[in-house]
């Protein structure tokens, strides 16, 4: 049970950031090139081999789990590039490409000599790859034949479905009741098995529409609908939903 | 939310240093290059960027039949203009816009994490990956809005879109009045990130 994966609709959290800009500070570009990279280099996709010596998978999956297994209050307390530090260099170091030791080590002469050069090292064929990932995306969509159950205007219930470390279903849905807004056309995957929580295999994806006086009877604007973009795997109709609940 | 929470007096010094240091690394062990982490940056000087959704809302503004195909077929409709290479691509792959109407006025967030329009927006501002702006916007986003300094009237109805699944959402604001002479261009440097996802809306100059 991660906070993280329920955020929708917290209260007492006082006001919202304003700032418009996408860096703070000029290290935080460098980690989003880092993990750039990391994607486009990841051996999954069909993009020509390179002389990267990154041969694990990395995706938006991986950096989502780093940030979702973190102590739920370092979640908040942690900038957004903060965590994907944090995540980054943990993957580097559990995938055994660095070591702890030689990150410390190497932080504190960077720290006490900011301007230290990079090493200077590489092949362009590598950079090309990642220029090329940027162009031709990643996309979920799978050419497979899949059957849709909903139809635009049904009625759904959202399945409480067994989530234990990742998930694409936001918490607060858990249990509720929807309106199909949009059937997506085609099937599309996750880019990780998410294991009892059901998703990864290419299945259809529904727009649902929800009334937030369901979802927070009392307690929600007026005047106001939420849509949400959810695996099938999530989408069960009512019937089944009272079904398994009388079981 | 930051006041509550200790954090090291060298916090911004010593992220900087070990960003620089893992970077080394991945460098010296033929991860990455020297050139790598520039060359993804640059790619977001130049060929993903607002710079795109604002010709594209600027079009819709100018051109009614472009917006409801814009509407209709997000990605057949952005391939009628001349942008540049990547419009499909990287976090481009399934872009759906929504278009603000004088009733209805458009919200996109993601409460799972931050997805976002790359190839029309860039990348997205802090304010978007906050996690109170994603927990609060879901329940209340006309408060929400206010703190942006967007009052949007009790009648006209907010739609917010949870990007949570392979749709990266984006709006179409509405063209502000007294803008009837101004040419594509100048209408272009009307269209800001806020506007293209919901936070604000495009005024005139």
């Amino acid at each position: 049970m991660k906070l993280q994966h329920y955020l929708g609709g917290l209260e007492g959290l006082g006001p919202v950031s304003t700032e418009t800009r996408v860096f703070v500070e000029v290290w935080e570009t460098r980690i989003f090139g880092i993990h750039t990279a990391m994607m486009a280099l990841s051996p999954q996709l069909p993009l020509p081999e390179t002389p990267s010596t990154f041969k694990t998978i990395w995706t938006w999956a991986d950096l989502r789990k780093g940030a979702e297994s973190l102590n739920p209050f370092d979640y908040f307390r942690f900038r957004y590039y903060e965590k994907w530090l944090g995540g980054i260099s943990g993957y580097f170091i559990d995938n055994g490409y660095i070591t702890a030791e030689e990150l410390d080590a190497l932080t504190e002469e960077y720290y006490s000599e900011p301007a230290k050069p990079l090493p200077d090292a590489g092949d362009e064929a590598i950079d090309q790859r990642v220029v090329q990932y940027l162009v031709e995306g990643d996309s979920p969509k799978r050419d497979v034949a899949v059957t849709f159950e909903f139809k635009v205007g049904d009625m759904v219930a959202i399945r409480n479905v067994p989530t234990i470390e990742h998930t694409r279903l936001p918490g607060f849905l858990r249990n509720k009741f929807g309106t199909i807004e949009t059937v997506y056309d085609g099937a599309y995957t996750y880019l990780c098995d998410t294991g009892p929580d059901g998703v990864g295999a290419a299945m259809p994806v529904y727009c649902v529409r929800f009334e937030p006086s369901d979802l927070w009877p009392d307690n929600a604007e007026k005047n106001f609908s939420l849509y949400a973009d959810l695996y099938a795997h999530y989408v069960e109709a009512p019937e089944a939903a009272e079904a398994s609940k009388a079981a | 939310m930051m006041d509550r929470f200790h954090y090291r007096p060298d916090r911004e010094a010593y992220s900087a240093a070990r960003v620089k240091a893992l970077e080394a690394l991945l460098i010296r062990k033929g991860v990455i290059t020297d050139r790598t982490v520039d060359t993804v940056l640059d790619f977001f000087e130049t060929k993903m960027g607002p710079f795109n959704g604002a010709k594209i809302v600027a079009r819709a503004w100018v051109d009614p039949a472009f917006k409801d195909r814009l509407v209709a077929d997000t990605p057949k409709a952005i391939a009628e203009l001349q942008l540049p290479e990547g419009m499909a691509g990287a976090e481009g792959e399934h872009m759906r816009a929504v278009a603000n109407a004088p009733d209805v006025h458009n919200l996109i967030i993601c409460t799972l994490c931050s997805c976002y329009p790359w190839p029309v927006l860039g990348l997205p501002p802090y304010w978007y990956k906050d996690p109170t702006f994603r927990s609060r916007a879901a329940r209340e986003p006309r408060a929400v809005l206010t703190e942006f300094g967007l009052a949007v009237p009790d009648a006209v109805e907010i739609k917010v879109w949870d990007s949570s699944a392979q749709i990266r959402w984006f709006v179409v604001p509405e063209r502000p009045a007294g803008t009837d002479g101004l040419s594509e261009t100048e209408l272009e440097a009307l269209v800001t990130p806020e506007a293209m996802m919901g936070v604000a809306v495009a005024r005139a100059a």
